[in-house]
């Protein structure tokens, strides 16, 4: 199968991307690497416990001392789903609708791809991006384990999954919202806001009562709200994220087949 | 391939933006072998009849045939035999001509390379450099190469020579004619009639997303009205001649009553030679000015924009 729309937009891609990746290793391995100097903090629980709400912002709810907790307060809990969401928001709002305003769309176009295959080599490079980045992350956690934290590495992969998930499934958001309206800067803003107001939903609901039923609707809460750490990814979990990938990828497809290109 | 078979066929192709005007019922028919010109003014309908042949944007009705496949269903295999160069060419920043060349070949799954190696000797493309860095006339001659690569049956030009240089623009249009000589086709958008008159073999004038007249240059210039400059010995009023039957305008100009004449000679001398008449030329108007008086027909805001 020719995939040289892939391989372009890989290869337009790259800077970016290595600098997401290399600036992502780094904090993660700072994260894990302070992990020693702060097990022993009791102080720090108590911090949490004291002000719930403020924790809560920053998706961060139980212990921040034992090994999950620190993980799940520093990394998994917020920069890796949001550093994620910019990679793939930022790709999914760029590879149609960017390029649709910068005028290349039509110079691939022009060769002979169907729309179709078109939309699925953009997919086919935003699952690329997000498991590269997630992968990054994943083995720069596994370097933790020589710094006191233990933890499943089965179970940190299911998070790690789940998050790459959420990332693919933000970044098809943008990617049909893009191939629907041909704006760069309605996909990035509708699929950002939703993603923000996802992310808040996920972890303030264990503390607002009336939030408790809608935390459902978050896919933070399927892909890190729910003890994902220490538990892996449940198929339930898998399950929401996977399926709405699906039905957004069919989405995709079908709004860039209508999508009139503009000049 | 049917040797009858049109390079492109339309008809009745519309194409509307909301209450915006895009293309009207346009019926059009470019044979295979011509250079077919399509004339009109920016923002006439050129590129969204180009657009929507090539499928980049649906008909809002009607349809379209290129190489007698129908361009929306037939789209892939079309594009396989098309080159297109974009009115407003963007290229990838950071790749040079020569990226862009083996990408284009590995995406059409192949190139003639002979060919390749020779537009780039006649055109003196530079290769090797990213094409952010080149001029846009430099820039568009890597279009045309994109567009004439892989030696297509069809190729869609929307305002080729745009930044082309006027040595570069005489290797252009010889590369249309040895194209067409080849058998193969040529649709060349244009605004400059100059350009499309020195290569076209027919042409289309569109305005306001309707097609005005199609027809071949030759025949198009025999019908131009002529233009009669009368040279009179006393101050004579030219609206004494622009109510004559057959003429169209009728001006002063540098002492001299111009005369644009559609019909009979007749009325108009008659009437001149009641006036002390010392000279007459008269000559067939050049398509430029058949092009205004097609632009500036009833129905069109602006006048045709004559020099006083």
């Amino acid at each position: 199968m020719n995939v040289e729309i892939a391989t372009l937009d890989l290869s337009l891609r790259r800077r970016s991307t290595i600098g997401y990746c290399v600036g992502m290793a780094l904090y993660v391995l700072v994260v894990v690497v302070l992990y020693p100097s702060f097990k022993d903090a009791a102080n720090l629980d108590q911090l949490t416990e004291s002000s719930p709400g403020v924790a809560a912002l920053f998706g961060i709810s139980g212990s921040l001392t034992s090994p999950t907790g620190w993980l799940s307060a520093n990394i998994y809990a917020n920069f890796f789903p949001l550093l994620i969401l910019l990679v793939t928001i930022g790709y999914g709002a760029w590879c149609l609708a960017g390029q649709e305003a910068d005028g290349r769309l039509e110079l691939v176009l022009s060769l002979p791809f169907s729309r179709r295959r078109v939309v699925i080599q953009k997919l086919l490079v935003l699952t690329i991006l997000a498991s590269v980045f997630s992968l990054v992350v994943f083995l720069f956690v596994l370097v933790g384990r020589r710094f006191d934290l233990t933890f499943s590495v089965a179970n940190v992969a299911g998070a790690t999954l789940g998050v790459a998930l959420l990332g693919i499934d933000f970044g098809l958001l943008a990617v049909v919202l893009g191939a629907a309206t041909g704006s760069r800067g309605t996909a990035v803003a509708i699929a950002a806001a939703v993603g923000a107001a996802s992310y808040l939903i996920s972890s303030m609901a264990p503390l607002v009562d009336w939030l408790e039923p809608f935390r459902y609707a978050s896919l933070f809460y399927w892909a890190t709200g729910n003890g994902q750490l220490d538990e892996g990814l449940s198929w339930t979990s898998f399950g929401v994220l996977a399926g709405l990938g699906i039905v957004l990828s069919l989405l995709s497809v079908l709004a860039f087949e209508r999508h009139d290109m503009s000049a | 391939m049917t040797g009858s078979a049109h390079a492109i066929e339309t008809h009745r192709l519309t194409k509307r933006y909301g209450q915006a005007r895009g293309i009207d019922d346009l019926d059009l028919v470019v044979e295979a072998g011509e250079v077919f010109g399509f004339l009109g003014p920016n923002g006439a309908g050129k590129s969204t009849t180009i657009r929507t042949l090539l499928d980049f944007q649906r008909a809002t009705s009607g349809d379209a045939e290129i190489l007698g496949l129908d361009v929306r269903r037939d789209s892939v295999a079309i594009h396989r035999r098309v080159g297109y160069l974009a009115g407003e060419l963007r290229l990838f920043d950071t790749m040079t001509g020569d990226e862009h060349v083996r990408w284009f070949s590995r995406a059409r799954g192949g190139h003639d390379e002979a060919l390749t190696t020779s537009l780039i000797e006649r055109f003196q493309i530079a290769m090797e450099r990213p094409v952010k860095q080149l001029s846009k006339g430099n820039r568009q001659k890597v279009g045309v190469l994109l567009a004439f690569m892989h030696r297509p049956e069809l190729l869609i030009l929307d305002e080729p020579t745009s930044g082309l240089d006027p040595l570069m623009q005489t290797v252009f249009e010889d590369l249309l004619r040895e194209t067409v000589r080849d058998g193969r086709t040529v649709l060349l958008s244009s605004h400059s009639l100059d350009e499309v008159q020195r290569v076209a073999d027919r042409v289309a004038i569109i305005r306001e997303g309707r097609l005005v007249v199609t027809d071949s240059v030759r025949h198009l210039r025999a019908n131009a009205p002529r233009i009669l400059r009368l040279r009179f010995d006393a101050d004579v009023d030219p609206a004494l001649f622009a109510a004559l039957p057959g003429v169209a305008q009728a001006a002063s100009r540098d002492g001299q009553i111009e005369l644009h004449l559609t019909g009979e000679l007749r009325p108009v001398l008659e009437t001149a030679l009641r006036h002390p008449l010392v000279d007459l030329t008269a000559r067939h108007a050049d398509l430029d000015e058949l092009f205004r008086s097609y632009y500036a027909a009833p129905g069109s805001e602006r006048g045709p924009e004559e020099a006083s």
